[in-house]
């Protein structure tokens, strides 16, 4: 913009054509330049120093230099707002509410979103979400670099325009020819979305609704569908329960869609001297059966023997006559459920409808207070007749056109084939999917559609409970709702919002605000009415149940809390996730008994520098074959083998993700128990990527502490938490009482403890997942892992028993006596039991008062806060590893390579699409130096900060870390001891609080409460 | 002449029939002779082995200290093995010169040179290590307590491996300046001899213009035994802190109060095996045999006897103490390491440095060139091994059993610890044929007493 | 007056030390005496003083011992406490155990270069310094003793060959 401002010089111009502004204005030097004295005498010019060559050469030099200075490094550019989004503070997080559904994990999440990135999932704690390590690793997914980022029609790019032109002509030719369309959808809670569902039926002819759950549930949908007379699944009120007896149901796991952990572990923590008795019934190691007090093992076809023994013992009152082990059980596991009456609870993962209908009777007779089949949920909507019936009708081509959403049934279904095949002969094949997986390149038109992060919907997971989906981000692919696209088809030129909004405004909200519930992420309305049980024969169905025959050798296929049922493949932080009870990551695996193991000749060995590596096996099932390699699983009942779903995807992921084999060939019927199976050992081996080598505690109780519910209740505590003792002044004192020097003091401000209640602590893996997220942990891959190089700041160690249980080691290990017998038993106690007792326990930084990583750093590169944290300064680490050698707790990690930049480690660290999940807050470190958890250092001082703005004190238990924030169980709590209403103070203060390693006398300031089990039986 | 008398029962520490001129001539020798074909070979594998190392330095520096065979778990493996193996070797000099000096040893003479010379050699090799395990080399500056751009950012003075940065660069400077200086009147007789201007003028620039004055003798002489009686605890200083990176530790098998006296017991041991290992060589290879005897040989391997039993008592008693202790972890610590998955390495340590020092209690087998040249061997192996058995099992199944795992080293491992071996053997090759290897000066000046022939005459006398 | 030396030669150290003895008794004044190695007795016979050098070690040491505990006492103590392991650092003797090992570094570095450095510097060493001993043989096998003269040339030549000398020549001394 050219001004015209008019600059005064002088006084002189406000004359007119005075002369002396003339005269400036001609000559612009006030005073003449002397240049002829210079030029003008020849002898001056000719003495000066400066020659031509001279000039030259400096010219020459000049430049020279003037371009070697512009040579610089490469210059990253960050583009600063122009006009700043109203809504983005740089630097400071927005949250916003919102619902992940993708047909396996359903839950209200809180998304954090810094600059306009989401980059953390949270719990949505007001809607009383929870988040599992899936939910918590699906940020990730968002960002992943092969998503399908077009429309694509037969594998070519293609307009929306164009797709849609061309499929609404062809639903007009199948409206024509009369044939029926068929929708395909994972479990859809979503009200909306069925209005539109039908909607396109109303435009084009009959539509299906065909709902399909990779991983089915749908015995217990039809089971309660039969006596509830509604297809739904109950809820379960688990922290009401006294007496829980679990048959084959992982119900801490995916079983019926999860969620039952943090109602588990509320009646888990003793308190009043109750908590809740657990017998589990399984085949495979559980992390159900991992909590249990009582765990049986026994083969899947038995496990339905024994839900029909436990019917007839609890509501016929028929003993069974035949002493067994088992019988005895399930005689004491009745007596009990009697005793608790209607605070006991049955729970069956059988998928036999029969035994849905058992496990439904039980609770009925005993009219159990902890099932709930009023407020109904809607995890799993699957119905497998529907889905079988489709495929025969397809390829008896009875079926006009097929569209698919949410789901990759050619990957997940057993009779894939089949499918494909059908899929040839219906008119048109389309499919909604965010991925260019094997759906996507089996149908005519793959249609790109957003992440739920990108997406607007409603779920309602439970009878009642509206949750809203909104986008946290741009669409950042050329992609589209399958709902928008269901609109524009049906002629609508509303778009899914209004929809929503309008669906809402009428149906749902009656007259609340919509923004309100938007903001909520969750809208609640009173459910009321009574569910009368209708007439079913429960004994039909048992003696129907008794006639499954077993075989010899039988299949458990189950989810892994980290890939679940496969979807999230290609997200690094999920394969990496080591199983929370064989501690392997990258892999899936046919899990087998220690006995059938040396029968069959098979074997797991470490190599040289400590890696597992197993046999290979054939694996037939009903006709399908697959190699697999085995590991041998403490716990998994004899004659049964495991096999994780939801691995061996081949499409739409990068190479480093084509990992294990994939469970779905042999999920025949969708049931998870397959009989029929036979076994051959193959040449070859396999290369695991287990992070934990060593699975048995060496009877060191002091690590873990475990106390019976007796002794919790009649014992003084000091005998069941022994504190260390040494001699001061050659008396006895208690270890934690003595200190060497003179203490810092602490009593000011703030100091930071992390309490862990290894009673609530299930295992689940959530806090590992979170951590990984908020720290930007870097993925190392499985190379590195078999190293024993993973890098996750927060683990959680997984022990079995050598004997029955852990007390049952610490005898062992003080009978050995003698140098011989010491050394014997040692070696014993390295190999875990048949049925071992299992104990998880996290593990992050302990930040000790008196750290012993921070004496031996030469550089003062980790010191003390004071606010409790052993603090790491990166920068001024040169990387002795000195640090590492000396912590006793093993949790610090080096970085052995450059992560990020590094076309050697092909995760999201290292691509431009995967970089944007990482925390802005947290440095990326990079090569040679230590890191380790920082007690989300971070997210304290921003508590601090925003406490500070507002002008108030910070709130109490207003502190947290990503790891106790993620905890559904509220195992983990974070806080300020210094502030005695925060939860932590009373806790570091319980009769159950321990230190890990007390006798070292680190004083951490993380502090674990003694596991208590539930051991009296009937 | 009784001014050097000398008992007769002490057998001569110069054979033969030598005045002070042949004794100049024959240490000369080497440095104005040609090489021989056996030095050309030993020098070209040594060269070889060096720039594999420096190789493998180079691809570490490159790439991350992930070539190497360490994890989450054991996060010292070779690379500190090799720094205590070469420092304990650079022990045996600095006590040679300065111990047996205090104590009026005289047969160090024909032998401190050289020992000194290894000293300061090896602990270049070792100081090499600590250099080259850091993550980030670039950043080693940061280790010593330099004014810096941050003011008030120093280095930790509470911690093992600063203790030990201070320890090893006093060490091995100190080493240098006593060595140097006990070199300047052979590098002055080199210089007068020499015959090439080239030569003349590096020795004469090496020898400091040494004149030889009766009052530079006098301080050369003082200056020596003040250097001696500073390098006797500096010695003792060195490994003793170098054994508390591990003994200040809390990490069972670590956290070890008998380190200290351990260690160097462990220190001496090795260092005069490798002595003897070179000068066995070096007296061949540079016909010195008439001033490297089979006296100075029998008085090392005895030496070597004492120290590796103190050592063998030590491990004993590191194993009573662990069951004495009556902590588990402490006792599985040792356990683990006697009959763990490293049981092997256990077995070869016990045996190379228990077992076979002492077979020097035999006069023939002490006094055998042969045999004295093999255990010096095995013993050097042996130590090794000490030092990783030390460190690698102690850490590798510490308190929490879920981190616990293995180590294998991988080719690079491997390369960095041949490749000093090379560079060592480079420089003492090259030291073998330029400097004065034997302390001519001071070996002139115990001729009359020791030397064979003015023995015999004497003893001739008395009968 | 003039400066004159005789430089008489001998090839044996016992020889030389009598030599030394019995010049001294007639009163001669010994120059200087250039020995291919330390001659036992010889300073004594000669008459020198004994050396200084191992005092100034001692003083150099506790220079070393006092500025270790300075520097320590300045970077952990006064200028950046810091809490590293819990250890105080309230004070310096709380903290000092810690720095024993580089207090007695210190001190033997300071003590021992320094020391080296004085002697160097008294005994005119360094390098490029030009070598003055008489006669290359001096670092062999030859002792040389060097006899100043005041115009009674002849007979101190006559005196000196009676004490064994192999060789004798006479110089200006510069």
């Amino acid at each position: 913009m050219a001004s015209n401002k008019k600059y005064w010089k002088s006084v002189e111009e406000l004359k007119e054509n005075s002369s002396i502004v003339d005269t400036l204005r001609q000559n612009e030097f006030v005073e003449e330049i002397p240049t002829d004295v210079f030029l003008g005498d020849k002898e001056n010019l000719e003495a000066s120093s400066t020659t031509r060559r001279d000039f030259l050469k400096y010219v020459g030099f000049t430049t020279a230099a003037a371009s070697l200075a512009a040579c610089e490094g490469p210059v990253v550019k960050s583009i600063p707002y122009v006009i700043k989004p109203d809504d983005i503070i740089p630097g400071v997080a927005e949250y916003y509410a919102t619902t992940m559904a993708d047909g396996f994990d359903l839950a209200n999440v809180l998304v954090k979103v810094r600059e306009g990135r989401p980059i953390k999932i949270e719990p949505n704690k007001e809607a009383n979400g929870t988040t599992n390590a899936r939910v918590q690793a699906s940020v990730l997914s968002l960002y992943d670099s092969l998503r399908l980022k077009s429309p694509k029609a037969n594998g070519t790019d293609i307009s929306w325009a164009d797709a849609d032109l061309q499929i609404i002509s062809k639903l007009n030719e199948v409206k024509e020819s009369g044939l029926p369309i068929a929708v395909l959808t994972g479990t859809c809670a979503s009200p909306s979305t069925k209005k539109l569902i039908n909607n396109l039926g109303e435009t084009f002819g009959t539509v299906n609704h065909v709902v399909y759950d990779a991983v089915s549930e749908s015995a217990a949908l039809d089971a309660f569908e039969a006596i509830y007379g509604s297809r739904a699944l109950p809820d379960y009120h688990l922290e009401k329960a006294e007496v829980i007896v679990s048959i084959g149901a992982d119900f801490l796991g995916d079983w019926q869609g999860g969620g039952f952990d943090s109602g588990y572990a509320k009646g888990r923590v003793p308190n009043q001297g109750k908590m809740s008795h657990h017998i589990q019934i399984e085949s495979n190691m559980t992390l159900s059966g991992a909590n249990a007090d009582k765990r049986l093992m026994v083969k899947p076809s038995e496990q339905n023997l024994a839900l029909i023994k436990l019917y007839q013992a609890v509501v016929k009152g028929i003993s069974t006559r035949e002493a067994s082990p088992l019988n005895d059980a399930i005689q004491k596991a009745a007596t009990k459920i009697k005793k608790a009456g209607s605070k006991a609870v049955v729970i069956t993962g059988i998928q036999d409808k029969n035994a849905q209908l058992l496990a439904l009777a039980i609770n009925n007779a005993i009219n159990s207070e902890v099932i709930d089949v009023v407020v109904t949920k809607n995890v799993r909507k699957g119905n497998d007749a529907d889905v079988a019936q489709l495929i025969t009708d397809m390829n008896a081509g009875k079926i006009g056109a097929v569209i698919i959403n949410s789901s990759n049934p050619v990957y997940s279904l057993p009779n894939s084939t089949e499918f494909v095949e059908g899929l040839k002969k219906v008119k048109l094949s389309v499919a909604f999917t965010m991925q260019d997986n094997e759906t996507a390149n089996a149908v005519q038109y793959a249609l790109a559609t957003p992440h739920y992060l990108e997406s607007w919907g409603d779920v309602v997971i439970k009878k009642g409970q509206y949750s809203l989906m909104q986008p946290t981000i741009k669409p950042l692919f050329n992609t589209r709702q399958f709902q928008d696209a269901l609109l524009t088809w049906t002629g609508s030129t509303a778009t899914y919002y209004d929809f929503l909004k309008e669906t809402w405004n009428t149906e749902v909200l009656n007259g609340t605000s919509w923004n309100q519930a938007l903001h909520d992420g969750v809208f609640t309305s009173e459910v009321v009415g009574e569910v009368s049980a209708l007439e079913v024969d429960v004994d039909a169905a048992g003696s129907e149940l008794a006639k499954i025959k077993g075989s010899n050798f039988e299949l458990a296929l189950y989810t892994k809390v980290g890939l679940g049922d496969g979807q999230m493949a290609n997200n690094p932080w999920l394969q990496e996730f080591p199983d929370p009870i064989t501690r392997t990551s990258w892999d899936n695996y046919l899990t087998i008994s220690k006995a059938d193991a040396e029968t069959i000749g098979v074997v797991n060995y470490n190599v040289a520098n400590g890696a597992l590596n197993g046999s290979l096996v054939e694996l037939t099932v009903n006709g399908v074959s697959e190699t697999l390699p085995v590991f041998i699983q403490p716990g998994q009942a004899k004659g049964s083998l495991g096999l994780a779903l939801g691995y061996g995807r081949t499409q739409g992921l990068k190479d480093e993700m084509k990992t294990g084999k994939n469970g779905y060939q042999f999920y025949k019927n969708f049931n998870n128990f397959q009989a029929d199976v036979t076994l051959k050992v193959v040449e070859g081996e396999h290369e695991f990527a287990c992070v934990q080598l060593q699975n048995t505690l060496m009877g060191r109780g002091d690590i873990i502490k475990e106390a019976t519910l007796e002794e919790y209740n009649t014992i003084d505590s000091k005998e069941w938490n022994k504190v260390p003792m040494v001699s001061l002044d050659h008396n006895e004192v208690e270890a934690t009482t003595v200190d060497l020097w003179e203490s810092f003091d602490r009593s000011m401000g703030h100091h930071f403890n992390l309490s862990i209640d290894l009673n609530a602590c299930t295992g689940c893996g959530a806090c590992v997942i979170a951590c990984h997220a908020e720290n930007n942990v870097p993925v190392v891959g499985k190379d590195e892992i078999r190293r024993s190089r993973d890098m996750h700041w927060l683990r959680i160690d997984r022990y079995y028993s050598h004997e029955e249980d852990f007390a049952g080691d610490v005898e062992t290990k003080e009978n050995g006596t003698g140098v011989l017998g010491y050394k014997n038993t040692m070696s014993d106690l390295e190999d875990p039991s048949e049925n071992p007792s299992v104990a998880f326990q996290p593990v992050m930084c302990q930040h000790c008062n008196h750290a012993p990583c921070e004496t031996v750093c030469p550089v003062a590169a980790t010191s003390h806060g004071r606010q409790g944290q052993n603090q790491m300064a990166y920068n001024r680490c040169v990387g002795t590893r000195y640090c590492a050698n000396n912590c006793p707790y093993k949790v610090r990690r080096f970085n052995w390579f450059e992560y990020p930049e590094n076309d050697n480690f092909d995760y999201n660290m290292n691509d431009d699409l995967g970089k944007m999940v990482l925390n802005p807050d947290v440095t990326v470190r990079s090569r040679g130096v230590m890191e380790k958890c920082s007690m989300c250092i971070q997210m304290t001082q921003a508590t601090i900060l925003k406490a500070k703005k507002e002008g108030r004190p910070v709130n109490t238990n207003e502190f947290e870390t990503a790891c106790s924030n993620a905890c559904s169980t509220n195992a983990m709590v974070f806080g300020d001891i210094n502030h005695k209403e925060d939860t932590v103070t009373s806790l570091t203060e319980d009769k159950r609080a321990y230190h890990l390693l007390e006798h070292i006398g680190t004083k951490p300031n993380v502090v674990y409460h003694v596991k208590v089990r539930n051991t009296q039986e009937a | 002449m009784s001014s050097h008398y000398e008992a007769p029962i002490r057998r001569p520490l110069i054979d033969g029939n030598k005045s002070y001129h042949d004794i100049t001539v024959e240490v000369a020798a080497p440095v104005e002779g040609k090489a021989n074909k056996l030095w050309w070979t030993a020098f070209t594998i040594a060269l070889l082995a060096f720039l594999w190392g420096v190789g493998s330095i180079i691809y570490t520096i490159g790439t991350g200290i992930g070539v190497w065979g360490l994890n989450k778990t054991v996060g010292w493996a070779w690379d500190i093995t090799n720094f205590v193996w070469w420092v304990g070797i650079g022990h045996a000099g600095t006590l040679i010169s300065a111990v047996l000096l205090l104590f009026r040893q005289k047969w160090r003479m024909g032998i401190n040179r050289s020992a000194e010379a290894m000293t300061i050699f090896s602990v270049v090799q070792a100081g090499l290590f600590p250099v080259i395990h850091m993550g980030r080399v670039w950043n080693a500056h940061f280790v010593l307590p330099i004014p810096n751009q941050f003011g008030t950012l120093w280095t930790n003075f509470n911690s093992p491996l600063l203790w030990d940065v201070f320890a090893i660069s006093t060490y091995l400077s100190v080493s240098l300046v006593f060595w140097w200086t006990g070199l300047l009147p052979d590098f002055a007789m080199l210089r007068d001899r020499a015959v090439r201007p080239f030569q003349k003028k590096i020795y004469s620039l090496l020898s400091f213009g040494w004149s030889g004055r009766a009052k530079d003798w006098q301080r050369f002489e003082e200056v020596s035994l003040v250097l001696a009686g500073l390098a006797t605890p500096l010695v003792l200083s060195v490994h003793t802190i170098v054994s508390f990176d591990f003994a200040t530790s809390v990490i069972p098998g670590w956290h070890t109060t008998i380190f200290p006296p351990y260690f160097v017991a462990g220190a001496v041991f090795s260092g005069f095996a490798m002595v003897n290992t070179l000068l066995i060589i070096m007296r061949k290879v540079s016909n010195l045999e008439a001033y490297i005897t089979k006296q100075h040989i029998e008085l090392m391997n005895i030496v070597i006897m004492i120290t590796g039993s103190i050592v063998g008592c030590a491990y004993i008693t590191e194993l009573f103490i662990a069951w004495y202790s009556g902590v588990e972890y402490e006792q599985y610590a040792f356990l683990n390491r006697a009959t763990g998955p490293y049981w092997w390495a256990y077995l070869l340590m016990m045996s190379c440095n228990v077992l076979s020092p002492q077979f020097m209690w035999f006069k023939r087998l002490r006094s055998s060139i042969m045999f004295s040249f093999f255990i010096s061997i095995v013993v050097n192996i042996g130590m090794w091994f000490e030092r990783f058995v030390i460190i690698v099992t102690s850490l590798h199944r510490d308190y929490l059993p879920s981190s616990w795992t293995m180590f294998s080293p991988t080719f690079v491992d491997i390369g960095i610890y041949v490749g000093t071996i090379g560079f060592f053997f480079v420089l003492f090759l090259l030291y073998a044929r330029t400097f004065p290897v034997i302390a001519q000066a001071e070996v002139k000046s115990i001729l009359k007493s020791s030397g064979e022939q003015f023995k015999k005459l004497r003893d001739g006398n008395h009968e | 007056m003039s400066n004159k030396v005789i430089q008489a030669m001998y090839n044996d150290d016992d020889i030389l030390l009598d030599a030394v003895k019995e010049v001294r008794a007639a009163n001669y004044h010994i120059e200087e005496i250039f020995t291919p190695f330390p001659v036992h007795g010889l300073d004594k016979a000669m008459g020198l003083k004994g050396t200084r050098i191992a005092i100034t070690a001692f003083m150099y040491g506790c220079v070393g011992f006092v500025f270790s505990i300075w520097m320590m006492n300045y970077m952990m103590i006064e200028q950046w406490p810091q809490d590293i392991g819990g250890k105080p650092s309230f004070t310096f003797i709380q903290n000092m155990p810690a720095f024993v090992p580089i207090m007695f570094e210190m001190t033997v570095f300071f003590a021992a270069h320094l020391m080296v450095i004085t002697f160097y510097m008294r005994s005119k060493l360094w390098p490029f310094k030009k070598a003055e001993n008489p006669d290359p043989r001096t670092t062999d096998d030859m002792f040389v003793m060097e006899v100043s003269v005041d115009g009674n040339e002849a007979e101190l030549v006559s005196f000196l060959e009676k004490t064994g000398t192999v060789e004798i020549k006479v110089t200006e001394k510069h």
